[in-house]
């Protein structure tokens, strides 16, 4: 994985002297409130409920074990004890102190990590597929140019005040794991017709108050020329996007406005502009020193191997149909941690078991993890011989849970729970779903289905995207759902759509249960829930929901 | 309406309540009510005050309703500023309790 060279690690340190510098200045009265906020967010770190929270970012979501660490050390020394990943593949401390935010930067500067840009208006920390290096599907490793895209937005003077936030996500598979068509920017890395591999740059996707599948607005843009595709993209948005209102400024309000042909046309112009003027062009040396970097670790020459004696372990057996799967390496795998326990806290770990599956991946995974933002772990490369003992030790963690993708296998923000900006609590509805269908026979005979929740329209827990998503809201100081059903983040995205009247907290696991009772009843053979949805449509599940309720 | 006036300690960001005596405290239970919106709004001004000598951030006031002899929010978000996540009962001031 990338390692900093001086430069990167000298303007971590800088940041982290300035930005300790700034919390002294505001401890002494220095700066007020207003002047720091701006200070401080531009540096992960939120007021929230009960405490500051502050965000760290994982660059495409990969972890090294020496990093894991760490944050499990500053869970514990800082914190209390535990850490919750996000669907950014971020990672969120809830009870940091501000007098001792400089010294947690400076543990992970320590780690070649920071704060640095997990809010405000810039380019955010760039996500990519969980899966990436290992997955047999993909034609390059995307955290490449993930880690080249990282370099060019961290600290774009251009681009420090954008007219609101801006997410990118990279993926170089067919098969969409990143969510690419709901970020502001989603790149696909694809083969061309040369057999070179080519971009194609999908704008003004989105979720929040608007959700807006992205446009293909680049098709087939070369390598030497992606970074300066990314910047005449970005000016057009810079130069036309809303800076009067808060809730038409994502560049996704852009692009439906004028149209994708509209903004094709804009960005093409500033492209050939860009591309006229000197554009950034990374050397081929440095896209070589960096994709040197994600190499393909030592893998052993290896045959597939035989585990029907460790099979004949139900709980083995399981968890390795539903969170193993198929690396591109004979004899390896990619094993999915599953942070969704039944009643659990979705992303959330505790130090000790972020401790644990960083010695795991030092043990059976060349010293790497990645975050999903489906909010798992992820042990990329693990040899098939070693599964019976790792998922062992997973399981006697409370980390072996055999969901992945199933319906127990809940995304959901921190909602009401800790959240500054929420209307209604997730993580209770969560964990009160998975509770209801905690049998894993009943979650295998569903099969795929995602549920997603959020505890406000900014969406954070991917609601628009659920294949059953739920939106908290509030009602007169009550908290509502509103369920929407048919969304999808794959690479066939879709947006829900609402079924119908919200259900109160305690009504929604029945609402869920009537749902996949309805799915039952109208399923064909081979028919995932999704696949259901979009043969039969909306109208038979609202009937079967408001029928029972 | 009843009102509590709220802050965000500025060290750490607890909920904290404005007391009768002036001083900014934990717990709810200890907070001063406010039954006029005059007092209440007058009380902001002790928020103010209180940034400026850095003890607190973004104050303001809350809805609350007087059931026996507690004080209880009308909304769940300040119910749960008052005792923690409720998903994490050891957690948050109602771990103490």
């Amino acid at each position: 994985m990338y390692r900093y060279d001086e430069f990167d690690q000298r303007a971590v340190d800088e940041r982290v002297a300035q930005f300790a510098g700034q919390v002294a200045r505001r401890l002494s009265g220095e700066l007020t409130e207003d002047a720091f906020k701006p200070l401080r967010l531009m540096n992960g770190l939120y007021l929230q409920l009960h405490a500051y929270m502050l965000r760290v970012a994982i660059p495409y979501g990969t972890l090294s074990s020496r990093q894991l660490h760490k944050l499990a050390h500053i869970a514990r020394r800082f914190d209390k004890g535990y850490g919750h990943f996000t669907t950014r593949q971020n990672l969120q401390y809830n009870w940091p102190k501000l007098a001792e935010v400089p010294e947690i930067l400076r543990a992970l500067a320590a780690v070649e990590m920071h704060a640095i840009q997990t809010s405000g208006n810039c380019i955010r920390n760039v996500t990519s597929d969980q899966f990436a290096g290992a997955a047999a599907d993909e034609v390059e490793d995307p955290r490449i140019w993930s880690e080249i895209i990282r370099q060019w937005s961290t600290f774009h003077p251009e681009f420090s005040f954008l007219p609101r936030k801006f997410k990118i996500a990279v993926t170089a598979a067919p098969k969409d794991r990143a969510a690419i068509k709901v970020h502001d920017i989603g790149i696909v890395i694809r083969k061309g017709a040369a057999g070179v591999n080519v971009f194609d740059v999908w704008v003004g996707g989105g979720q929040g108050r608007t959700p807006i599948i992205g446009q293909l607005i680049g098709e087939g843009i070369a390598a030497e020329d992606l970074l300066a595709y990314l910047e005449a993209t970005m000016r057009v948005y810079n130069q036309h996007g809303r800076r009067d209102n808060i809730y038409k400024a994502r560049i996704k309000i852009l692009v439906h406005q004028i149209g994708a042909t509209e903004m094709r046309r804009q960005v093409e112009a500033e492209f050939a502009e860009v591309k006229a003027k000197g554009a950034v062009v990374v050397p081929p040396d440095e896209i070589a020193r960096i994709a040197a970097y994600f190499r393909p670790p030592a893998f052993e020459t290896l045959f597939d191997a035989d585990l029907s004696a460790a099979r004949r372990d139900a709980g083995f057996a399981a968890w390795h149909d539903i969170n193993v799967a198929r690396h591109k390496v004979p004899g390896y795998a990619i094993v999915t941690v599953s942070l969704k326990p039944i009643g659990g806290i979705p992303g959330d770990a505790s130090a000790d078991q972020m401790d644990l599956v960083a010695e795991l991946a030092r043990a059976y995974s060349f010293d790497e993890i990645r975050v999903s933002h489906e909010q798992n772990l992820v042990l990329a490369h693990v040899r098939q011989r070693d599964l019976p003992e790792l998922w062992r030790r997973l399981e006697a963690a409370g980390l072996g849970s055999a969901n992945h993708g199933l319906i127990s296998d809940i995304i959901a923000c921190p909602g009401l729970d800790y959240c500054d900006l929420a209307n209604a609590r997730s993580i209770s509805i969560a964990q009160a779903i998975s509770q209801r269908f905690a049998a894993l026979e009943r979650q295998r005979a569903i099969g795929e289905l995602k549920i997603k929740i959020s505890g406000c329209i900014n969406a954070c827990g991917h609601h628009h995207v659920g294949h059953i998503g739920i939106l908290g809201v509030d009602k007169k100081g009550v908290e509502f759902y509103q369920i929407t059903l048919g969304g999808s983040g794959d690479e066939t995205t879709s947006i829900g759509e609402i079924l119908g009247p919200a259900f109160g907290e305690a009504d929604v696991p029945d609402a869920i249960e009537a749902l996949v009772d309805a799915y039952f009843a109208l399923r064909q053979d081979g028919e995932r829930f999704l696949d259901t949805y979009r043969r039969v449509g909306i109208q038979p599940f609202r009937e079967k929901l408001y029928a029972s309720h | 309406m009843l009102q509590v006036l709220t802050a965000n300690r500025l060290l750490d960001g607890a909920a904290v309540y404005l007391a009768p005596n002036g001083a900014w405290v934990e717990t709810l239970e200890g907070a001063r009510v406010f039954d006029s919106k005059a007092d209440a709004e007058a009380a902001l001004q002790v928020g103010v005050e209180a940034e400026r000598r850095l003890v607190i951030v973004h104050a303001y006031l809350f809805d609350v309703v007087q059931a026996g002899d507690q004080v209880k929010p009308v909304k769940q978000r300040e119910v749960i500023r008052a005792a923690g996540p409720t998903v994490r009962r050891d957690l948050g001031k109602q771990a103490a309790a």
